[in-house]
């Protein structure tokens, strides 16, 4: 397996982990308010550290067991697959902040848009990852 | 929607691919690896085994490496058919 196919399990992984636990989080936070939360920043503080630190500790591990390749440029198959992988990304963060938008003005509610941009963000970012890793493995 | 703005040197699997070639042939009675090949040529030994089984069209530049490192023509490696 490539080096950035490893790459992209990591943090197809650590994305569907640390994200999986914020909105979790958020879920029980709202539960027990009676309303959607409003987003805190320690929150986010902690899901973007806790997501850097499994990316590195992951990128680190693979490095460890093949250098040569960790450190070997993309080729030119493996620049289209992000290309793509890139293109299938941005059309779905697209969508998602036309679709948080029109939530907005549905229901004017600011802390559902933060959630709204803030998800089609992370779940653009897993499309891409996830892209990736099909591309590498099919084409 | 179209599939992708990128160039579609990544093969749609299941659809023929007009570019065929001897690389397997000519790896395997030169004696190298694909971790060679690849090595030699510049690209990973995944894109090497995706351009043996025509599910990527390598680049003319790549093209011309793979030829050179069997002594051969572009044209002794590579064949295209019009579809």
């Amino acid at each position: 397996m490539p080096f950035h196919e490893k790459s992209a399990w990591i943090m197809t992984t650590a994305l569907l982990g640390t994200s999986g636990m914020y909105f979790a989080v958020i879920v029980s936070l709202s539960n027990k308010l009676g309303q959607l939360a409003p987003p805190l920043l320690p929150l986010i503080v902690i899901y973007t550290v806790a997501l850097i630190v499994i990316a590195v500790v992951g990128h680190l591990l693979i490095a460890l067991f093949s250098p040569k390749d960790a450190n070997a440029p993309l080729d030119e198959r493996e620049r289209l697959i992000h290309q793509r992988a890139g293109h299938w990304s941005g059309l779905v963060i697209g969508a998602g902040v036309i679709f948080s938008l029109a939530l907005y003005l549905f229901t004017y509610n600011g802390h559902l848009l933060f959630y709204a941009v803030f998800a089609s963000l992370i779940v653009s970012t897993i499309v891409e990852y996830a892209c990736q890793i099909v591309l590498y493995r099919t084409r | 929607m179209p599939d992708c703005a990128v160039p579609d040197a990544l093969n749609t699997v299941g659809k023929k691919h007009p570019i065929d070639n001897q690389i397997a042939n000519l790896r395997k009675a030169h004696g190298l690896t694909q971790a060679a090949l690849a090595d030699a040529v510049g690209v990973t030994r995944q894109t090497i085994i995706a351009i043996e089984q025509n599910r990527y069209s390598p680049s003319l530049e790549t093209a011309f490496r793979i030829a050179r490192e069997f002594s051969r023509t572009v044209d002794e490696v590579f064949d295209w058919t019009e579809t």
